[in-house]
């Protein structure tokens, strides 16, 4: 299970932050990895609470919202030109990374006003709040997967040998969110009108990534830019096994790893320095 | 000797505005935040150290830095200048109820307020029934917190964090709740964790508590550490001032 290993690899970096802090916690990172695993846990056992039809709308929610777009454009618009076939396939592979990233800013940003209880009380590394909500939806993400295997199978697309980078998409993402996750949630703490401004974000940014075009769709110009998008690459690599991109993998694969890479960078970092500020305040 | 707690010239500083957030607005307009013009220092050049087994009582009116004290402490806050070192690991008494999950129910809240904690799955299923006996909520442990009454809620939180058996306990205030049933209880706990060889950082506005477990005080006074000697000293020096104002 990569995600445990890929958690095990994220609390260590963020007991990292912990350790330079003036209290020397005699913590290890075994013990933070168990209270992330609980956390985890407890945030699905809440959202899924006892009933099935919990999960069930985790599954309908990105269906239905593919399958209105597939109306709006092949059927209303007859749109056949725009991303690649079968569409609703095309649509699902790029709507479901978005709900993970739209449900994970909207949570992480608020993660330490919302566990603001918890983070007062228990010496956990504080980027642990911000890692779990993350690592939750990402486990809604996978749990999700079924209806992006059973599409597939139902159209007999044949898959390619570059389904592996959707793994790499996977981690890429979520490094990615965690970044973005440890810029927002102090900022959230500090001035609470971030949350409209990340709603706004959200929702023109739903647009301005190709989930319901693809890269090639945007005039010659325009590709360039909008690499400049993190979820760009990371949505291409998520489709590379159903429409193969050969060696022109290469540029989103470059975005991705870079935007990923280097938002979790600063996020860290970022956490590190305000970390003491926002504790204040929380 | 050994210091489990070592602190070296603490200080950390608050905002005094009234309106501690900032917007965006006004980060824009004004071109910077009005937060550092309106702080203050809650502690400042604190330095004392606590051995294995000592029972300090922190002694202080409202707003004195007590609170952020034991919570700099607890590692929850993270001060602006100087140092603490912490030797082991501490159960804090602290926002008892903060850590319960309304949603879910006791059993599952002490499953997990115990593992964040750092209690691994043996050690909780050890100390189950224990915590369940102790905290008294009986029929009520597969309901959701959320029903309990505040009394049961803390009864449930002093009985899991107690039942931690780290070997600092860090106390607010918190001997202030229950029935009289229950305070008996807790003081026996008490009792019994400091025969252990426990650390106890207590901190309370009631002198019957503070006698009761104390050797040690340490009086707060203007986020200054004024007295460090025994709880006499402490307590007299608090009362002295105490009087001071009401002449």
């Amino acid at each position: 299970m990569y995600a445990y290993l890929l958690g095990r690899w994220l609390s260590q970096a963020a007991l990292g932050i912990n350790l330079e802090s003036d209290r020397v916690y005699q913590g290890d990172v075994l013990k933070h990895l168990q209270a992330l695993r609980l956390l985890v846990f407890r945030d699905l056992q809440i959202r899924y609470a006892g009933t099935w039809l919990g999960y069930l709308w985790s599954l309908l929610d990105p269906l239905f919202m593919s399958l209105i777009y597939w109306l709006v454009f092949t059927v209303i618009l007859g749109a056949r030109g725009v991303g690649e076939q079968p569409y609703l396939l095309f649509l699902l592979a790029g709507i479901l990374p978005w709900v993970w990233l739209a449900s994970s800013l909207n949570d992480s940003s608020r993660a330490l006003i919302t566990e603001n209880r918890l983070v007062r009380s228990i010496a956990l590394p504080r980027a642990l709040w911000v890692i779990k909500s993350i690592t939750a939806k990402a486990m809604e993400f996978i749990f999700a997967l079924p209806i992006l295997i059973g599409l597939a199978i139902i159209f007999g697309k044949s898959v390619t040998w570059e389904l592996l980078w959707f793994p790499v998409a996977f981690i890429l993402q979520y490094l990615l969110l965690v970044g973005i996750g440890l810029l927002l949630a102090p900022l959230t703490v500090l001035a609470r009108d971030m949350k409209n401004i990340i709603r706004l974000v959200v929702r023109l940014g739903f647009y301005l990534t190709p989930i319901i075009y693809s890269v090639s769709d945007v005039p010659e110009q325009g590709q360039v830019l909008s690499y400049l998008n993190p979820m760009t690459g990371i949505v291409t690599l998520y489709r590379a096994g159903f429409w193969p991109q050969g060696a022109e993998i290469l540029y989103p694969l470059l975005s991705a790893a870079l935007w990923a890479l280097g938002l979790f960078a600063l996020g860290l970092f970022f956490f590190k320095k305000i970390e003491a500020t926002v504790l204040k305040e929380v | 000797m050994d210091n489990v707690i070592s602190v070296q010239n603490l200080g950390i500083r608050f905002n005094r505005n009234r309106k501690r957030k900032f917007s965006i607005r006004e980060m824009v307009l004004q071109n910077k935040n009005t937060t550092p013009k309106g702080s203050f220092w809650a502690l400042r050049n604190v330095s004392f150290n606590v051995k294995r087994g000592e029972a300090v009582g922190l002694v202080g009116a409202n707003g004195q830095g007590k609170s952020t004290l034991l919570r700099i402490i607890a590692g929850v806050l993270i001060p602006d200048e100087g140092k603490v070192e912490v030797n082991g690991g501490v159960a804090p008494v602290i926002e008892l109820t903060g850590g319960l999950k309304s949603d879910l129910t006791a059993r599952d809240n002490i499953w997990l307020v115990a593992g964040l904690h750092g209690l691994n799955r043996k050690q909780v299923a050890e100390k189950f029934d224990e915590i369940v006996e102790f905290s008294g909520i009986g029929d009520f442990l597969d309901t959701p917190v959320r029903h309990f009454s505040s009394g049961m809620r803390v009864r449930l939180g002093f009985s899991i964090v107690t039942s931690l058996d780290e070997p600092i306990l860090l106390v607010d205030e918190a001997l202030a709740v229950g029935d009289a049933e229950f305070k008996m209880k807790c003081y026996n706990r008490m009792e019994k964790l400091l025969k252990e060889g426990k650390t106890l950082f207590l901190v309370s506005h009631k002198e019957e508590d503070l006698n009761k477990f104390c050797t040690r005080g340490l009086y707060l006074k203007k986020g200054q550490l004024v007295i460090d000697g025994t709880l006499k000293e402490a307590l007299e020096a608090h009362l002295k001032d105490q009087g001071a104002l009401d002449d």
